[in-house]
């Protein structure tokens, strides 16, 4: 038993350890966005000697565009995560329940888009034949590379739905779109929040996509304003640093706050599989 | 011969007309119509883009003037493979994608094997190792460009610090070293994500197998090799899977950090691509994007059959 102990208190020293590695660039991101240009330059851990929060934030907000990007951000988010919930169930609904030949392999082709890269190229040719605007596309786009993972979800929990409900709703008359919306749709709500849970994170921080999207000021979501702000800035590292944490908050708050709902949110797709 | 006939199908209708009317009818309650919004925008932008890619890595085009397109065979393909940036980003995907892989999966797997029991601090230590999978990764690539700074970067600071300067190193402007620097990164971003995904899938392991196990004398080894680990094999080919395919599909992390560079030093199938879209070179690019798909499906389907294979029924 006592051998037990000694092994606990190693491995929680190890854990907290690793723990460290994770706080302290946190820390020292926190702490020198606190401070004036040349003692932010040096991005040690002591505190400032000069507590200079207010300019640097102030500044930050002015130069940086973070609050055009955290309105952006939030609508193409809101937008995004919206139609991948209503566009993906339903799909997901149709093609777990008509079990035909056509359906199968329609569901086939769109769970191969899990494995499959998005091409971004003949994408953007699309996008631009379509005559769509900048943010139009990256809405769609975004929608489109995210509907895989969120139509295999849903599959997941339909099939655990017995069809009786759908035949008494039928006999009791609803009809198609009614017996979906008013039956169906409130038995997902497990699966519905931990659909918008990834979602959301994978649309509020995406860069892969964006990037080739959206490419002037007034249409950045926050990870690009922070990326191109860095590229106009990089030598005010108390901005990037205030950047960082103002960019990261939002989400670092959500988490912190929903921990509980997003850990297993995130994950839960890839556990059973 | 003809009555024998008629006879047959006087046997066989009722039943089928049954099953039609059945099938109609689950047709009708199931119609496409609810899932077209859905397929359509699938079809727009994922299907017809993953067909037209296929077409345009054949075609010699600059700019968005198709007509200006003209068909170039194999070019494109033999441009991929021949100029050293892109046999650079080929096998810097492989290095990223190899490394990140056994390092993730090693630390998540030691993370949730530690962290799979009740102790003081489990859930606080859960919270923190999950926390860099939320922040976005360019926030990420910006504080470990801070941190590994060559003059006044953390890292080096500490290293001075415990008397190990020789072991200082310009990390990410070092072009031998910035491709492992960037793995570091990445191994710092998601290991805690690879973690919760091990530990999701012990806890539905039951107890009864280890309470089993402990009776006929196991130690802690034995039961983690003969109970959790195959049992936990499901879960374990899932965040397997999940790191590779992250891993050749890199490209946010290394574009917020050196952007391919030094040189090309940190090239990979993402930044190539990015590249040539930036030129106007798009067949390149989408011969570019067709490799890393047909690598990808090559790479994860096997690996997944494999696994899949092994797995044990609970």
């Amino acid at each position: 038993m006592k051998k037990n102990r000694w092994i606990t208190i190693i491995l929680n020293l190890v854990l907290w350890l690793c723990a460290f590695l994770i706080l302290i660039p946190v820390y020292m991101v926190i702490i020198n966005s606190f401070k004036n240009q040349s003692e932010a330059a040096k991005m040690n851990m002591m505190l400032p000697t000069q507590w200079q929060i207010f300019k640097n934030y102030y500044d930050m907000i002015k130069e940086g565009g973070i609050l055009r990007g955290f309105v952006n951000s939030t609508v193409i988010t809101v937008i995004c995560v919206l139609f991948l919930i209503i566009l993906c169930s339903t799909m997901a609904f149709v093609l777990e329940r008509r079990k035909t030949v056509l359906s199968r392999m329609v569901n086939m082709t769109v769970i191969f888009g899990l494995v499959l890269p998005l091409q971004i190229i003949p994408t953007y040719f699309v996008c631009n034949f379509l005559h769509l605007t900048h943010e139009t596309a990256a809405v769609f786009v975004l929608i489109a590379a995210n509907m895989s993972f969120t139509v295999f979800l849903y599959t997941g929990f339909i099939k655990s739905i017995p069809q009786e409900i759908d035949e008494s709703a039928w006999i009791d008359g609803a009809g198609q779109t009614e017996l979906f919306f008013r039956i169906i749709f409130p038995l997902l709500q497990p699966v519905t929040i931990t659909a918008v849970i990834i979602n959301f994170m994978a649309v509020w921080n995406d860069f892969g996509i964006s990037i080739y999207f959206l490419n002037s000021a007034k249409n950045y979501t926050l990870p690009l304003t922070v990326y191109n702000f860095f590229g106009n800035h990089s030598s005010d590292w108390q901005l990037v640093f205030a950047n960082v944490v103002l960019s990261t908050l939002p989400v670092a708050a959500v988490y912190l706050l929903l921990q509980k709902y997003i850990i297993p949110g995130m994950t839960s797709g890839a556990v059973k599989g | 011969m003809r009555r024998q006939s008629v006879t047959q199908r006087h046997r066989v209708m009722p039943t089928g007309n049954k099953e039609e009317i059945m099938n109609s009818l689950k047709c009708r309650r199931y119609s496409y119509t609810l899932a077209i919004p859905g397929l359509v925008l699938y079809l727009i932008f994922f299907v017809i883009p993953a067909g037209l890619g296929l077409v345009l890595s054949f075609v010699r085009i600059l700019g968005f003037d198709l007509s200006s397109a003209r068909f170039g065979g194999l070019e494109n393909y033999i441009d991929v493979f021949t100029q050293p940036n892109m046999r650079r980003a080929i096998t810097n995907s492989f290095i990223f994608a190899v490394i990140t892989t056994v390092f993730k999966m090693g630390i998540g797997l030691s993370l949730a094997v530690a962290l799979n029991r009740r102790m003081a601090f489990t859930n606080a230590l859960r919270t923190i190792f999950f926390l860099p999978a939320v922040i976005n990764t360019v926030a990420v690539g910006l504080i470990f460009s801070s941190l590994m700074h060559p003059s006044n970067g953390l890292i080096n600071a500490f290293l001075e610090n415990v008397g190990l300067s020789a072991l200082t190193k310009s990390w990410l402007a070092d072009p031998h070293l910035a491709i492992f620097s960037v793995c570091a990164i990445e191994i710092w971003k998601w290991s805690g994500f690879t973690m919760v995904i091990l530990l999701s899938g012990m806890q539905t392991i039951g107890k009864d197998f280890y309470e089993a196990a402990e009776i006929d004398g196991a130690g802690e080894f034995t039961k983690f090799r003969y109970i959790t680990f195959p049992l936990l094999l499901p879960a374990f080919n899932n965040a397997l899977i999940l790191s590779i395919i992250g891993g050749l599909k890199v490209f946010d992390l290394i574009q917020a950090t050196t952007q391919g560079g030094p040189g090309s030093a940190t090239e990979v199938f993402g930044t190539l691509i990015y590249k040539s879209f930036g030129a106007g070179r798009f067949g390149e690019g989408c011969a570019a994007s067709m490799i890393l798909a047909l690598v990808i499906a090559g790479i994860a389907l096997p690996t997944y059959r494999y696994i899949a294979g092994k797995e044990v029924e609970m």
